[in-house]
């Protein structure tokens, strides 16, 4: 140690200084108050052995200062006082000295304060480090937290969840979550909700659920089914997760222009559907393990399907919500959740369930990740719009101009072939869409675009090819019947091929979208058809129903050439609002 | 929560009590090493008997057991769970990939 003596008797300031040195420490002087804090100033010594009475500053005195200027760091002072000193002592030491030894200083006691004040300062060094180290943690885990938020914000793009058809409410534990609520839209306009629950809370939990993101806003984005977005999703977090770490997920698709809801879920608590009198019709509960513990293909992830006749709810929230606890160590539960939205009108069903839940609580902190969201189907005002649109058939083909098809130059086209072993497995129309996203006249109608290649695909996949009857489709569990057959015939199709051209037509200011999709199979009387094509209810229901009269409303001119087997379809984009 | 181990035999039993939440992750891991690592042991039972909560870091730590007891050639099974603990295992669809008795 680098201990200061302070003394005004030369004799005692030699004779303490030589005998500390004896003890292997190093001793620095000073000869009053003044002095000794000029020297503590300089040197820095570990401990002050202190003198009370001294000229010009007395020990007292000095000790005061030392200690107001060594802060946080304990400099041990040790007074040395005479007979009669008692009250200075008494004094000082109650302003913050640390002890005393009496003149004249017996050695031996000396000795041993010195070692337990060493002791002590080894212990005090240590706990000063150590709480660095902590404080130094603690920083940058708010660092890391701070960049986690960030990112999570980015990535989850709250602009999207800002969606008229669905409401949520997510609200951590800690400052991260570890539930994530992602939402977009396909080009087809089905909704598509993400919620998913990473195991614990905090950083580590939302580090978990990240990974989800990307394919699932992308994928979405191209109009990709949940089937193929699931299990990509999978694929990505048994990628970059350990073992040990999975994500529930919920993910459900509304598509009100198709009248369904596909729901699937894996690990989190049942999803619950209610009627417009918002009482509970059907439970839709988890049947799959989590994402990321087991291979995608291991996995079933055929989503449950509701044909929807009358318009609900569908009600989906993390374990969080209904586990979490108040003072009395109540949970909130089910019942209580239900009961809270089946008392409020349609467009507060969250606010009161939100309002609820806190009062319930109380004030007392939730230990989960809370999250809930509930979605509404069947209310969709947009889509009954474009019911009644496809209802309004008429080629509009004439008004651009007879010799169209004469004048109109080609600026580009995009073609593709797939023979049946492709079929099988190349989900085309999604892969298309990313080319037609990249074509600047196109990228703000992809909606349009994707609408009618998927039905004129679909149309010629299905009927051209596979043959299958949409009669079955009017049977009680038609669809599922319906989508049995398909997978079973695609999955033995051997012969057969579909050929797609997209074509860019320029004619006069006017780019015109030219679609010709060809499948190889027999085709249909469509001469036969055309002629009573002012009403969808007529055409032929083992070719097409519904959708081809869509695609009619949507496009300029539909024509069906040869045997019925190819068809042309005329698309004008409408003016893209932000280039104007 | 401090964890317990019997070995009868062939047959590790770890007993669990209480919440089995990230708090016992450690002792958990403990107590799994020094069962892996005994050669004797062959099934490795983990007891639920007096497991009240089981939360979702819990079902984590047993997905690295699982992984861990296969690398060792032992057999794992997940034995006495009562029905709260049951339920988080059936949202969690886990038997589908471990034996619960």
């Amino acid at each position: 140690m680098k201990i200061l003596v302070v003394d005004d008797t030369e004799a005692i300031l030699l004779l303490i200084s030589r005998f500390v040195e004896a003890l292997g420490h190093q001793a620095l002087i000073a000869r009053n108050g003044q002095e000794a804090i000029n020297v503590w100033r300089q040197e820095q010594p570990d401990l002050v052995l202190m003198d009370v009475m001294m000229p010009v500053m007395s020990g007292p005195e000095a000790s005061v200062q030392i200690k107001a200027e060594a802060g946080a760091t304990w400099v041990p002072i040790v007074f040395v006082t005479g007979v009669g000193e008692e009250n200075a002592l008494a004094d000082a030491i109650e302003r913050g000295a640390d002890d005393y030894i009496n003149k004249p200083v017996n050695f031996r006691v000396l000795e041993a304060k010195l070692k337990a004040f060493g002791r002590t300062l080894d212990l005090n060094r240590k706990v000063r480090e150590q709480s660095q180290t902590l404080a130094d943690y603690y920083e940058r885990a708010e660092e890391e937290k701070r960049v986690v938020r960030h990112l999570m914000d980015q990535m989850v793009n709250s602009e999207r969840l800002a969606d008229p058809q669905f409401d949520y409410w997510l609200s951590p534990a800690e400052s991260l979550s570890g539930d994530l609520i992602a939402a977009a839209r396909t080009p087809g306009q089905a909704l598509h909700i993400l919620l998913a629950d990473g195991i614990g809370h905090g950083l580590t939990a939302a580090l978990n659920v990240l990974p989800l993101t990307q394919p699932f806003y992308s994928m979405t984005e191209k109009g990709y089914s949940i089937t193929d977005i699931l299990f990509e999703m999978n694929a990505k977090i048994r990628q970059v997760l350990p073992i040990g770490r999975f994500v529930c997920v919920s993910l459900i698709s509304i598509d009100e222009v198709g009248g369904t809801v596909e729901i699937w879920n894996a690990g989190m608590p049942p999803i619950q559907i209610l009627d417009q009198q918002r009482q509970v019709v059907r439970v839709c509960s988890s049947s799959n393990l989590p994402l990321g513990i087991v291979p995608s293909h291991s996995l079933d992830l055929v989503p449950e399907r509701i044909y929807y006749k009358q318009p609900g709810y569908i009600v989906a929230y993390s374990d969080g919500l209904i586990e979490a606890r108040n003072a009395d160590k109540l949970e909130f539960g089910l019942p209580a959740l239900l009961g809270s939205l089946s008392q409020s009108d349609d467009r507060q069903m969250l606010a009161r369930a939100q309002t609820e839940f806190l009062q319930f609580l109380d004030g007392e902190q939730h230990h989960d990740d809370v999250s809930l969201v509930v979605a509404r189907f069947g209310m969709d005002v947009q889509a009954a719009k474009t019911e009644l649109e496809v209802q309004a058939v008429e080629a509009r083909f004439d008004e651009i101009s007879a010799d169209f098809n004469l004048l109109a130059e080609c600026s580009w086209r995009y073609s593709l072939i797939l023979s049946a072993h492709e079929l099988r497995y190349v989900n085309t129309i999604p892969f298309m869409m990313s080319f037609v996203k990249e074509i600047k006249s196109l990228a703000h109608v992809q909606s349009d675009v994707f609408l009618i290649l998927t039905e004129l695909f679909v149309n010629a996949l299905d009927h051209g090819l596979l043959l299958l009857d949409s009669a079955i489709k009017t049977q009680p569990d038609g669809m599922e019947e319906y989508l049995a057959q398909r997978a079973e015939r695609l999955a033995n199709l051997q012969e057969g091929r579909i050929e797609i051209d997209l074509m860019g037509l320029k004619y006069k200011d006017a780019e015109v979208l030219k679609i010709r999709v060809k499948d190889s199979g027999e085709g249909f009387d469509w001469s036969n058809a055309s002629q009573t094509s002012a009403s969808h209810t007529v055409h032929p229901s083992t070719a097409f129903g519904r959708g081809i009269s869509l695609v009619r409303a949507l496009s300029l001119k539909v024509q069906f050439n040869g045997l019925g087997n190819e068809v042309e379809v005329y698309y004008l984009p409408a003016a893209n609002p932000a280039t104007h | 929560m401090t964890p317990t181990v019997q070995i009868e035999g062939s047959v590790g039993r770890v007993i669990l009590s209480g919440q089995f939440d990230f708090s016992a992750h450690r002792e958990f891991r403990q107590v799994c090493e020094s069962i892996i690592a005994n050669a004797d042991i062959k099934e490795v039972l983990v007891d639920f008997q007096n497991v009240n909560y089981l939360d979702s870091s819990a079902l984590g730590m047993l997905l690295l057991l699982k992984e861990k007891i296969a690398a060792a050639s032992k057999t794992l099974a997940l034995v006495n769970c009562r029905d709260t603990v049951k339920q988080v295992l059936e949202i969690a669809c886990f038997g589908k990939i471990f034996t619960i008795r």
